[in-house]
């Protein structure tokens, strides 16, 4: 009993050597045009290059790319809705020694110290290949400005409030 | 002047210098300048990206002006009729059609006062940001057929039921009800029925829209199907409106 | 003719609203239209104006030369039973607004506005207007195209007795001088009588009646007159003129063959003479009001109203 537990772990452990037998090289570098000092509302773009590095091809690829603040304090998974549109490339095959170059837009909606990094995986294999990471920090840049909304916000009510009371006045001026 | 002119001198008159008219107005100016005042008190919201500031202020700008627009468009002959002035314009020497073109334009120009009321707004949100004007031109490409449609469908209703309330109601309820699939978050919006709804839903039409040229920069040959839809909305609302009108309730 | 209206039908909502109603009004001429509530008269003054077209019968207006509604109403001025306005406007303001339907106004607007009584607040605000004010300025608004044809909805409504006078003799002054035709509609019989000169009664949506006010009160009888007196005189010689018909303990009823433009006042001088000495008289009857009575409310008006 005991040494057929053995044959089938040793089948499973040969089955799982085989399945991922599967090979892929991530490189990830930020696009040479990015700002030096981004700031809110900037874009950034991230160039990943994926490269089937085993034997066999590699068909229903899926890359996605994540985003994970690392502010002090606030680490947390970040949710790329507003950030970008651009979020994965699916169902691609690789040949062997074939690549897969991608260019990943983003636009910074926060400030704070960012990681981004890309992953893989695909059809066939249970691994997840992960790309180095690269970090940024945003610099915070208030969108809405007080110096223009306060005027604006109280004003346009202001008027149209003395627009009543002229009314008001010229409607008890013709009166008396 | 014609009889629509005069009518739609009137409307203007109504808004302007009559207190309640201005007591629209100021509602209106209050729910932009809250939303505004929000932005800058709430530091979440004030870290917002400049283009979906932008945004939420085209959408709010269009919920509002859909919203005063079915006001004045049920008080347009069902208001009249309760105040007593309605019968005096039907036994005036104009033809009902007249009289219809005459609210259609007194409510255009209200819209169009609201539109001005609202560039200030967009500026002090969005200056400095991208696609700002983009935002002036598509709010007033999208957001007129959409506010004007709630509209003549108000009055639509306003001249059938001869009742303020019950076209008011009826009115508030298909504008809550089109504005239902952007409460509904983005797991319902994309189910079967929720894309269904967004792709005949005028109001859900401009907000895409907005988001889809102020936030994503997307090109105007990508809005066009939109574009057709809410005109579609405004020329089938017009041509109720002008059903409804022909023999408006009196009694 | 100004309206020569025949056999009109109309049903709302399926509901039979006019049945039988027929209209015929001359230049110069002041209808008065009467009926209880909810017989239709309101209703037969939408139709007249166009407001409802008739399912049955023939309508023309001014002896057919128009048929469009728009040109018949330009000649129309109508003054609706309930009178709105926009009462941020002064009475001048909306008066010069609203005669712009018209292409202006065809006299000016303050002469217009002291015509009926408003010339000293023709610059106020109407939202501080009384309700008699309003009453006012509706008639200066039938008014201001110079209307050969006057329609008009209750127009003494809130008007106190100097007031209803003023707009009884402006009345009077349009349809003798300016031959307009007025067509009133009214609950006030004493003002059918002081005013018109033909009229119609519709009930349950028909007209039961339609004839010369003169006709119809020389067909209709003589009024009878109650005297109240203490002392019965020897002999109850009577005057010419009064038959005496019933005596109930303390009041005695006459009936008085009162010749046209012999004052009553006279008949009573002579019942003095002759020794009645009364105390108090009492219209028992009024002969308008006596038919009126009798002609309407055969069917059941209330039904009728709620219909409507």
């Amino acid at each position: 009993m005991k040494q057929l537990k053995y044959l089938l772990a040793g089948c499973l452990l040969l089955s799982a050597t085989l399945v991922s037998a599967a090979s892929l090289q991530l490189q990830l570098q930020p696009d040479p045009a990015n700002p030096a000092h981004p700031t809110m509302g900037d874009w950034m773009h991230f160039d990943s290059v994926i490269t089937n590095s085993g034997q066999q091809p590699i068909e229903g690829l899926v890359a996605w790319i994540s985003l994970v603040e690392v502010t002090p304090g606030k680490e947390q998974p970040m949710d790329l809705e507003d950030w970008s549109a651009h979020k994965a490339v699916t169902g691609t095959t690789l040949q062997p020694g074939a690549t897969l170059n991608t260019q990943w837009p983003m636009r910074l909606i926060q400030n704070g110290d960012y990681r981004v990094v890309i992953s893989t995986t695909d059809r066939n294999n249970k691994t997840v290949f992960t790309s180095p990471t690269l970090q940024f920090h945003v610099t915070q840049k208030p969108v809405v400005e007080s110096t223009r909304i306060l005027p604006v916000a109280l004003g346009i009510p202001l008027l149209i409030g003395g627009l009543f009371g002229v009314q008001k006045f010229r409607h008890q001026h013709k009166v008396s | 002047m014609n009889a629509s002119s005069l009518i739609a001198k009137k409307e203007r008159s109504a808004l302007l210098q009559n207190q309640r008219g201005l007591a629209w107005l100021l509602a209106y100016a209050g729910i932009l300048s809250a939303f505004a005042l929000l932005l800058i008190s709430n530091q979440e919201l004030s870290l917002l990206d400049n283009a979906q500031v932008v945004y939420m202020m085209a959408g709010t700008v269009t919920a509002a002006g859909a919203l005063i627009a079915v006001i004045m468009g049920s008080d347009a002959y069902a208001g009249e009729r309760e105040r007593g002035t309605l019968v005096p314009l039907l036994t005036a020497p104009i033809s009902t059609n007249e009289l219809l073109m005459g609210k259609a334009i007194g409510l255009a120009g209200a819209w169009g006062i609201m539109y001005l009321l609202a560039l200030p707004y967009l500026w002090a949100v969005g200056a400095g940001g991208q696609n700002l004007g983009q935002a002036i031109f598509y709010l007033g490409l999208f957001g007129t057929p959409v506010v004007l449609g709630f509209g003549y469908l108000a009055m639509a209703l306003s001249a059938r039921s001869g009742s303020v309330m019950s076209s008011l109601l009826t009115s508030l309820i298909v504008l809550l009800f089109s504005a239902s699939p952007l409460l509904l978050g983005p797991g319902l919006r994309n189910s079967a029925v929720g894309r269904a709804l967004d792709a005949i839903n005028p109001f859900s039409g401009a907000l895409n829209t907005y988001d889809a040229v102020i936030i994503d920069s997307d090109p105007f040959m990508s809005q066009l199907g939109r574009l057709v839809l809410v005109l579609l909305w405004l020329g089938i609302m017009f041509g109720v409106a002008r059903l409804s009108a022909r023999r408006p309730a009196i009694r | 003719m100004l309206i020569e209206a025949n056999h009109l039908a109309l049903e709302l909502d399926g509901i039979s609203i006019l049945k039988d109603v027929s209209l015929h009004m001359q230049k110069g001429e002041i209808y008065g239209l009467l009926g209880p509530n909810g017989a239709g008269k309101s209703t037969t003054i939408a139709l007249l104006l166009g407001l409802y077209r008739a399912d049955k019968g023939s309508l023309t207006h001014f002896s057919g030369q128009d048929a469009e509604f728009v040109s018949i109403r330009q000649r129309i001025g109508v003054m609706p039973e309930f009178a709105g306005f926009y009462e941020w406007m002064s009475a001048r303001e909306y008066l010069i607004w609203y005669a712009g339907f018209y292409g202006g106004s065809q006299s000016p607007p303050d002469s217009l506005l002291k015509r009926v009584g408003l010339s000293q607040t023709a610059n106020k605000p109407i939202v501080q207007f009384s309700r008699g004010m309003k009453q006012r300025l509706a008639l200066a608004r039938a008014l201001v195209h110079g209307p050969e044809l006057l329609i008009l909805d209750e127009p003494t409504n809130g008007l106190d007795p100097r007031g209803r006078r003023e707009i009884h003799d402006l009345l009077i002054d349009l349809a003798n001088e300016d031959k307009v035709g007025i067509l009133l509609c009214t609950h006030l019989l004493d003002d059918v009588e002081r005013l018109c000169t033909r009229i119609g009664i519709i009930d349950n949506g028909k007209t039961v009646l339609e004839d010369d006010l003169e006709h119809l009160l020389r067909d209709a009888g003589k009024p009878r007159y109650r005297i109240h007196m203490t002392n019965i005189p020897e002999g109850h010689l009577l005057p010419p003129l009064v038959r005496l018909l019933e005596w109930d303990g303390s009041w005695w009823s006459f009936e008085i063959d009162l010749p046209h433009g012999r004052d009553i006042g006279k008949v009573w001088e002579d019942l003095l003479v002759h020794g009645w000495s009364f105390d108090e008289i009492q219209v028992e009857s009024n002969s308008l009001e006596a038919r009126y009575l009798e002609l309407t409310g055969s069917d059941k008006p209330d039904q009728q109203e709620k219909a409507a």
